[in-house]
């Protein structure tokens, strides 16, 4: 217990010293780089938001993209207003398009950033709220839970590519303005907002374990084991699971939010079916039970994909299923399951050549007063 | 007054009549050994009491308040335990934390969320010494004996401390020294403790004595003292000419 | 997809029940129809997988997108009408499927949730390897033409084609019931179903029932890929939203109930096209959706609940 906590502890460290000094050193402080790893980082933090209801409540969510996408709406929205001060009423380009006579009300509360941000967590979180309880109560498990999670996305993304109008339909909304924090005015290409991004994911991280390491985390794995024989200790099981399926879907809407910043567009793609379950392969990849470990295998996989996708351009897509299929076949734990393994053989190798060296000595002292059991145990 | 009360209690599987109307009555403290022959439904009356399986009819009272419609977390919060006759521990969590989920004093979400350790010393520790499980605190529950395995759902239940505890076969599998031992751990618990436990093995049943109810095809067979019940010529019958002695 | 309800503004002659044109009534009615038979095929495969073995198969749809190219290829290269290459579509997805089964799926049949991902890792495969091999283009295919032309029945027009396809899904539902309780097959299928290690007792070889099993959905899944071609074009990506529309239909229906997997795929069909008629395209399918997400909640067990597991 005590080895497995310090295992955790060293491996937060390492995370830590990872994306805040080695990664930025390693990129040479290139402003572009550095972008493009924060849009790693925001992509681990999606997948961390999964462990936590997969790994950590065994609630496997196909539609964690919707979450994802509302958050990076939210923010698109707050900027593409403030890129629009300029035109008549304030509004959108693409609403002009579209004939739209004035801004939407529901446009109207995103001039300002505290309600947007507020808005970022909260309406995914509202989101999860509904879905869940909606699942949760009616004691809705395992396969159907992904079915249904994975239906949802998809009339929600249908849903905002329908309604052109207001959503900006198939092309999404661009031509965003950069954000303004404080009076400070968001550079995406500098360092600066690199370790905004870093930030909030160790923030989101930190947040998340709080959850997991408390006895709600406990009650959840059991939940994830046996849901019947929890409700027999008297734990609300639904609320439970409604309580994880909203935590992941706040870090998610936060994560979506950093992602706008990162790319200054949002798109539905961010809502569709391919990105949903690309989600769970990355999740799936770094290790579904460990948080930092799903945050590492998003982060290892997008970067992989950026370094292997510039080399062969269709070969990537082929290499990302297949190493799925091995994941999934070989290493169901993840990365993080192969390390445990590994460690778990050191220290057991460790021991036994301790133990082995103890004997040797017991077994040279007794010979000295009288040979006794030799098998011992 | 009576602390669970089961009246007409009845329930259908497709056309098999499981329980069907059965009246039972507990006094507060008491400990209730339920017999009968296999397919009497014993183990169904128990999912019924704590809610895993909802009956087509009659009425489940407990401290007089009527909890047939309650899920069963709320039947558990109003100090209804269940011990399953598999073993079931979360295998995949340790003896400890299993204890943990089993102290389920404040199950609320929120106050759950206050929690980060374990308060080991105190009555988590006078349990697990009761059960000798004192080594094994770190250690995977499926990764321990089938007889420890049983040792710790019971320690859960000591845990949960729920005023009526409902055992199906808590002595299956066990060596003689740790039947007897789980009998001294009963008869420690009576008075404080309701019970109904479910039991085939006769010894253990005079060992801890208490009421007995007979149950045959789902309904009240017999009751009373252990040597009453075995005189009862219908108890006999029902168990096919066996006497009453030995395995049911 | 069927279009959308022009009728509203243009008026088209014929008999009226308020602003509702009963001609574009009917004709929506008979494109659900159509839909609907073109789902079942496609789900009734998915229900046999899933019944059979518990494998939720993301990959199907690349199955429908591949019997679809088998069609196009076979067309295009040999000139076969869609009609002649129904049997060798069938089989070449059927070996594909077979290929899958002994490859990958064969391991996970103990872990159900993880075959929802490994077959969701072999269709990102297999649709990239078509992307590759034939490229994004969209393609497509001609309609046979001895079912060429219309049945028109008062102001209500059905083309040949469609109606083709409505009775021979029927005829694969009566051929693959009756493959499942009337063959020898059938039977084996079942026992295995009900008590794995029991029927091995008894000599039934299960993996190789599994592996027959899977290529027998695959296959079907193919011939809905061939028969949907003349109705809409063939691009790789065809397949991955038709998988989870099929596995609604599955689920709604009942896990193990054929008729079920048939009444659902008539349901969910003709609701998609009523719902397109009074909304539109998508914000129908987006009701259908949510009514049968509602249905499954409050129905987990299906329309039509497998009666022999409880």
């Amino acid at each position: 217990m005590n080895n497995r906590f310090r295992f955790d502890c060293i491996g937060y460290g390492l995370f830590l010293g990872l994306i805040l000094l080695v990664v930025p050193w390693a990129l040479d402080f290139d402003g572009f780089e550095l972008n493009t790893f924060a849009r790693y980082l925001t992509l681990g933090m999606v997948a961390m938001a999964l462990a936590l209801s997969w790994g950590g409540a065994g609630i496997l969510n196909l539609g964690q993209a919707a979450t994802f996408g509302l958050g990076a709406y939210i923010m698109a929205m707050h900027l593409k207003l403030k890129a629009s001060a300029h035109m008549p009423d304030g509004m959108p380009d693409f609403m002009g398009w579209t004939n739209v006579e004035s801004l939407p009300w529901f446009w109207e509360p995103f001039h300002s950033l505290p309600v947007t941000i507020l808005a970022g967590f909260l309406v995914p979180v509202l989101l999860a709220a509904v879905i869940g309880i909606f699942m949760f109560r009616g004691r809705i498990t395992g396969v159907f839970v992904a079915i249904i999670t994975l239906a949802f996305l998809v009339a929600i993304q249908l849903v905002f590519i329908e309604e052109q109008r207001y959503t900006g339909g198939f092309n999404g909304i661009t031509g965003l303005a950069p954000l303004e924090l404080f009076g400070w005015s968001v550079d995406n290409y500098s360092l600066s907002f690199y370790y905004f991004v870093s930030g909030c994911l160790i923030a989101a991280l930190v947040l998340a374990l709080g959850l997991v390491r408390s006895k709600v985390g406990l009650v959840l794995r059991a939940i994830k084991e046996d849901p019947a024989r929890v409700r027999f200790f008297g734990y609300d099981v639904a609320r439970y699971e409604t309580l994880a399926f909203c935590a992941s879907a706040a870090i998610a809407g936060w994560a979506g939010m950093l992602y706008v910043l990162v790319l200054q567009f949002a798109s539905p793609t961010y809502m569709g079916v391919p990105f949903s379950l690309a989600i769970v392969i990355w999740c799936a990849v770094g290790g579904r039970e460990s948080l930092v470990a799903a945050a590492l295998g998003g982060i290892i996989v997008n970067m992989l994909e950026g370094r292997l996708s510039d080399l062969f351009v269709d070969g990537w897509t082929l290499f990302l299923g297949a190493l799925f299929i091995l994941v999934v076949l070989v290493m169901p734990r993840g990365l993080y399951g192969l390390f445990q393994n590994l460690l778990e053989r050191v220290t057991e190798f460790y021991r036994q050549a301790r133990a082995e060296r103890r004997e040797t000595l017991a077994s040279a002292q007794s010979i000295v007063s009288e040979p006794t059991d030799k098998g011992g145990r | 007054m009576a602390q669970l009360e089961l009246r007409g209690l009845a329930v259908q599987f497709g056309g098999v009549r499981a329980v069907d109307g059965l009246d039972l009555t507990l006094q507060d403290g008491e400990l209730r050994c339920l017999i009968g022959p296999n397919g009497a439904g014993k183990s169904t009356t128990l999912d019924l009491i704590c809610g895993k399986t909802a009956p087509t009819g009659g009425e489940i009272l407990f401290d007089g308040r009527n909890i047939t419609g309650l899920p069963e977390f709320r039947r558990a919060r109003a100090g209804i335990g269940r011990k399953f006759q598999t073993p079931s521990v979360f295998r995949e969590l340790t003896v400890i934390e299993n204890l943990e989920i089993a102290r389920s004093a404040r199950p609320g979400v929120f106050s759950s969320l206050t929690v980060f350790r374990s308060r080991y010393p105190g009555r988590m520790q006078e349990v697990v010494e009761l059960v000798e499980l004192a080594e094994e605190l770190h250690t995977r529950a499926g990764n321990l004996s089938h007889g420890q395995m049983q040792w710790l759902e019971i320690a859960m239940l000591l845990m949960q401390d729920a005023r009526l505890i409902l055992m199906d076969e808590p002595t299956a599998g066990m060596t003689i020294q740790e039947t007897r031992k789980t009998g001294e751990i009963f008869a420690s618990l009576r008075g404080s403790h309701t019970m109904i436990v479910v039991e085939h093995d006769m010894n253990f049943v005079r060992q801890i004595a208490g009421t007995v109810t007979v149950m045959d095809q789902g309904a009240l067979l017999a009751e009373g003292s252990i040597q009453e019940v075995e005189r009862d010529p219908a108890v006999r019958a029902a168990y096919l000419g066996d006497g009453g002695n030995g395995h049911a | 997809m069927p279009a959308g309800p022009a009728a509203r503004d243009s008026r088209p002659p014929g008999p009226y029940v308020g602003w509702i044109s009963m001609d574009a009534f009917f004709n929506q009615a008979f494109a659900g129809l159509s839909m609907a038979s073109i789902l079942l095929m496609v789900a009734l495969g998915l229900a046999i997988i899933y019944g059979a073995m518990g494998v939720i198969n993301l990959a199907h749809g690349e199955f429908v997108m591949l019997g679809a190219y088998s069609a196009w290829l076979l067309q295009t290269y040999f000139g076969f009408s869609i009609l002649v290459s129904l049997p060798v579509v069938f089989l070449m997805v059927a070996l594909i499927g077979l290929a899958v089964e002994r490859g990958v799926v064969r391991w996970l049949y103990h872990r159900p949730l993880d075959t929802i991902l490994a077959t969701w890792g072999i269709g990102i495969v297999l649709q990239q390897l078509v992307r590759m091999g034939v490229g994004t283009d969209s393609r497509y295919v001609a309609r046979p033409t001895i079912l060429d032309g219309n049945v028109v029945l008062g102001g209500v027009v059905m083309s040949n084609y469609r109606i083709f396809v409505v009775v021979f899904s029927i005829a694969v539902l009566a051929a693959t019931w009756y493959l499942l309780t009337r063959t020898e097959y059938g039977t084996r299928l079942r026992a295995v179903i009900q008590n794995k290690e029991i029927s091995e007792c008894y000599g039934i070889r299960s993996e190789r029932v599994y592996a027959m099993t899977f290529a027998y959905g695959a296959g079907l899944a193919g011939i809905a890929g061939a028969l949907v071609t003349p109705l809409v074009s063939v691009t790789p990506t065809m397949g991955t939203y038709l998988v989870v529309d099929a596995f609604l239909v599955v689920i709604l229906g009942g896990v193990g109930s054929l008729m079920g997997t048939a009444v659902a795929a008539g349901l969910v069909g003709e609701a998609t096209a009523l719902f397109s008629f009074l909304l539109n395209d998508t914000l129908g399918r987006v009701a259908v959706l949510c009514a049968i997400i509602l249905l499954i909640r409050f129905m987990p067990q299906g329309l039509f609940p497998d009666r022999v597991r409880r």
